[in-house]
């Protein structure tokens, strides 16, 4: 089973490295909270970009139903999603 | 109708009181170089351009905001924010279902769409990016104006080349005085990318070797390029009276022509129809004697053919009269970006010296024009100033503005 | 109230918010080039067979593109189109002699601005029109883009590419070449406010109709199949895999397609003057922003409602007298059902019984025509007294946008009054137009 850990590790870097978001850095990012709406506060056009990123990141696909569910909630189920797909 | 407001970024900076003091001193801000590293310049080609300071719009719209906006949507947010501080009004004003917004732009957004083609063309469509495609498309800066100020009215972007500014102008003057909108925020954008800067000089439109601007000149050699935004408020003398809004000048009339012997990266040989065209609007605007016209802000550019064909235009439409004070301010502002728009405005409110100011890069008139521009001499208070403005492709397009 | 004149008085600007108080405007003629093919009856056969012209396409590679089929034009009938022709006055415009600086987008274009012109009667007399009489007013997304990445793609492989290749990318080439054919000295002008261009352009026509700035307008769109579109939309994930499946249940996004609509506007008194019938009468337009976000609509509508409800002020009508709607019905959720919020805020509990068809299913979403085909698509439904059906589709009708979708056979409605166009455009800009049926001089 792929290290968990180190694919937030990951993951937290995309976001600061593809969103854009002023001097956020990957430590700053709690894995816990809500990506969406509070926490990041990012929208749907966010999602899709990050989509774009761990595609590429990872070599895997997702697909258009996978995005926006639970598995994009927080950095923590995003990663066990992706470590899952590995 | 009235200006009340004016919003403009360029290179001349933020706001109009520097480009005001550059077109009554009639010296353009140095021209940068644009970035040649992506190998499409050639050699000996243009290689500057009148270029916005990127870091003079950060006040006016925050990293956080401007986050996924490409240059194009921050330059025209800015203005549009601009034109609101211009007026001193709170952001109240705009908000809601009466405020329109008709935007120009003649190229749109040039760097993120090459981006996205590079993403989809050398990498692959699933790289494609949707911050990039989502602020690829022409009418995103008119969008984000609308997010930024709330602005619920029709939403219009034209594309239409160099006559673009003046007829978003018309078009969002047209909103107001049919009552479909209550006010209106019109101007123009344009960004100037690298690829769009070396492209604009493959066609031989960029001014070289010396890369000035010489609008009506006999050395003319082509255009500088400019990126910027201008956004005006236009709204009714009653609603601008009501709410205590002085107005910067009133728009006396507007109109648009097209001329279908132009190739469609050039101008064309129809000066005798335009000018026509021309006289037929100053009677709409109720201009009884083409001799109450008594300044012209001309769009010559400093293009052959483009600056022949206007001063054929306006030598057409004013007969055996004798042209009033022609300004040529694109030797100032370049071509693009929304900088002439806001020197016609600022020539008809009347702005120290803008009104008579001497013509940057002209210095000997071409015996086949017919015309030359103003020299800076010091002129009287206008009347009645027309800004015309001719389009590659054929469009053309003009303003009437009076004093406020 | 005369185009151009000083700051109207408040009488004037009340009586010049209803359409009422100008000139009444018809459409006498009508162009189209779609993925049903070259021509006004394949789209209309196409579209009331209950066809689509989803399928997979070949303009470019698209095997690495998330999906596979689009609405792309067919080739032309051999020899039945005219790509140039001869401009006022016998003069060879510049388009003519360098036929290679047309684009798709521009041919296309210029095969339905021919199409609508003859079936106006106007095809001879449009070059000699009063100088400024004809304008253009159109709406593209993307003009000659598909022919600028060719010449772009030769570039990031270090080579110089051929000028003309780019020469006609502008957005704006359609509608020049358009006014460039017929020696037009009117207004032009190109709108690119996404999926409202078409919708805008023709309000705009009709606006300087009114206010007496030209006397013949050709207004319409034209857009073709991209890369930078369909990798875009793709990038957002709004294209189904499967041809679009507007207000059904399991819908998963929309359709690409291509192609051009133009229509001949005229005042009314002029097209009656020579003996010709109108189509339809181009009874109001308006437009709305929803100032919400660059890609979802305001869920609950209200834009949306809004250009309606001005498109309905512009006409004079009521809601009530709207008999069908041409939805803008992209197929993806968000539309939808925000359309459907819209619909339910204008036409209360007869929303439900209000026949709608979705134009988008049979031709895909024209992007900056889409607008002008659809408006094509109400003038003929009215002239013809029948509203097409959608492709049948496995899924039902879903419960939360119930609109009543026209399936199976065409629905005859030969007493419909008015009908509404729809367009809900990417950044929020919403326009609508309203036609009235043409039932004979007297009004």
């Amino acid at each position: 089973m792929p290290d968990v850990a180190s694919v937030a590790d990951r993951v937290k870097r995309l976001i600061v490295d593809n969103l854009h978001l002023e001097g956020l850095r990957p430590e700053m990012i709690d894995e816990e909270a809500p990506l969406f709406g509070e926490g990041l506060g990012l929208d749907s056009v966010d999602a899709l970009e990050l989509v774009v990123a761990v595609e590429k990141e990872f070599g895997i696909k997702i697909k258009s139903n996978e995005i926006g569910r639970d598995a994009f909630a927080s950095v923590a189920s995003l990663s066990r999603f992706i470590a899952g797909r590995l | 109708m009235v200006i009340t407001a004016l919003g403009t970024a360029g290179a001349h900076g933020c706001g109009r009181a520097g480009l005001a003091r550059a077109l009554a001193a009639g010296m353009p801000p140095p021209a940068t170089e644009v970035d040649r590293s992506g190998g499409f310049h050639r050699a000996g080609g243009a290689g500057r351009a009148l270029l916005t300071p990127i870091a003079a719009l950060v006040p006016w719209v925050p990293p956080a905001e401007a986050r996924r906006m490409g240059p194009p949507s921050r330059l025209a947010v800015a203005a549009a924010r601009m034109a609101l501080a211009d007026c001193g009004s709170n952001p109240a004003l705009l908000a809601g279902p009466g405020t329109a917004v008709v935007l120009s732009t003649a190229f749109g957004p040039t760097s993120f769409s090459e981006a996205l083609l590079r993403q989809i063309l050398l990498d692959s469509p699933e790289a494609a990016s949707p911050y990039l495609f989502t602020e690829s498309v022409a009418n995103a800066p008119a969008a984000q104006i609308a997010i930024a100020c709330g602005a619920r009215g029709a939403n219009v972007t034209l594309c239409q080349r160099e006559a673009g500014p003046l007829l978003a102008v018309g078009r969002g003057a047209a909103e107001v005085a049919a009552g479909r909108a209550e006010r209106a925020l019109v101007g123009a954008v344009d960004e100037m990318s690298p690829l769009l800067h070396a492209m604009l000089d493959r066609f031989g439109a960029l001014a070289r070797p010396r890369e000035i601007a010489r609008p009506f000149d006999r050395r003319r050699a082509g255009v500088v390029a400019a990126d910027g935004a201008t956004v005006l408020l236009l709204e009714t003398a009653a609603a601008a009276a009501r709410d205590g809004r002085q107005p910067l000048a009133r728009v006396r009339g507007w109109g648009s022509a097209f001329d279908p012997s132009a190739p469609p990266t050039g101008w064309g040989r129809g000066s005798e129809a335009l000018g026509r065209a021309l006289r037929r609007l100053l009677a709409r605007c109720g201009v009884q004697d083409i001799q109450e016209i008594d300044r012209i802000a001309s769009g010559a550019s400093g293009s052959r053919a483009g600056d022949r064909l206007e001063a054929q235009v306006l030598r057409a439409a004013w007969g055996a009269a004798a042209l009033p004070p022609v300004l040529a301010p694109k030797g100032v502002t370049g071509e693009y970006g929304g900088g002439f728009l806001a020197a016609a405005v600022l020539a008809a409110a009347g702005v120290d010296g803008v009104a008579a100011a001497p013509t940057a890069g002209f210095d000997a008139p071409d015996p086949e024009l017919g015309v030359s521009p103003h020299d800076g001499t010091p002129l009287p208070p206008l009347r009645a100033l027309l800004a015309s403005s001719l389009a590659a492709g054929g469009a053309a397009a003009w303003l009437v503005l009076g004093p406020p | 109230m005369p185009m151009g004149a000083t700051a109207a008085t408040p009488a004037e600007l009340a009586g010049a918010k209803s359409g009422r108080a100008g000139r009444r405007v018809a459409v006498s003629g009508a162009g189209a080039v779609s993925g049903f093919g070259w021509g006004v009856e394949p789209l209309w056969q196409g579209l009331c067979a209950g066809a689509t012209a989803i399928r997979p396409f070949s303009r470019f590679d698209h095997r690495s593109h998330r999906t596979h089929v689009a609405a792309e034009v067919p080739p032309p009938p051999q020899g039945s189109v005219p790509v140039a022709g001869r401009s006022a006055g016998g003069r060879r415009s510049a388009s003519d002699r360098s036929g290679r600086q047309l684009s798709l987008a521009d041919r296309f274009a210029l095969a339905a601005a021919g199409e609508a012109a003859a079936a106006a009667g106007l095809d001879a007399a449009l070059p000699g029109l009063p100088e400024g009489a004809g304008g253009v007013f159109f709406g593209s997304s993307t003009g000659g883009m598909w022919e600028g990445e060719g010449f772009v793609a030769e570039l990031f492989g270090g080579r110089r590419g051929a000028l003309h290749a780019i020469a006609s990318q502008q957005v704006n080439g359609p509608g020049d070449a358009v006014a460039r054919r017929y020696g037009f000295t009117g207004p032009v002008e190109t709108v690119s406010s996404a999926c409202a261009s078409g919708a805008l352009a023709i309000g705009a026509a009709l606006a300087a109709l009114r206010a007496g700035e030209v006397e013949v307008a050709l207004a319409g769109g034209a857009d073709s199949l991209c890369q930078l579109t369909y990798g875009g939309f793709n990038s957002l994930r709004a294209v189904d895999e499967e041809p679009c499946r507007p207000f059904r249940a399991g819908r998963a996004g929309m359709s690409i397609g291509e192609g051009a609509a133009v229509l001949v506007l005229e005042p009314l008194e002029r097209v009656l003057a020579r003996g010709a019938r109108p189509l339809a009468e181009l009874a109001g337009a308006g437009s709305a922003c929803d100032a919400f976000h660059m890609t979802a609509p305001e869920p609950e509508g209200a834009g949306a409602a809004a250009a309606i409800a001005a498109a309905l002020e512009d006409a004079g009508i009521e809601p009530a007298d709207v008999d069908f709607v041409n939805a803008h019905a992209t197929g993806t959720q968000l539309n939808d059902d925000a359309e459907w919020r819209a619909l339910e805020r204008i036409f209360g509990e007869r929303a439900r019984r209000l026949p709608v068809t979705a134009t988008k299913a049979g031709v895909g979403h024209l992007l900056g025509c889409s607008g002008a085909i659809e408006a094509l698509v109400t003038v003929l439904s009215l002239a013809r007294g029948e509203l097409h059906p959608v492709p049948a589709a496995a899924d039902a009708i879903d419960g939360s946008c119930p609109a009543a979708l026209v399936t199976g056979r065409p629905l005859a409605l030969p007493a419909a009054r008015a009908a509404l166009s729809t367009s809900l455009a990417f950044g929020g800009s919403n326009a609508a137009l309203i036609f009235r049926r043409w039932t004979g001089p007297s009004p």
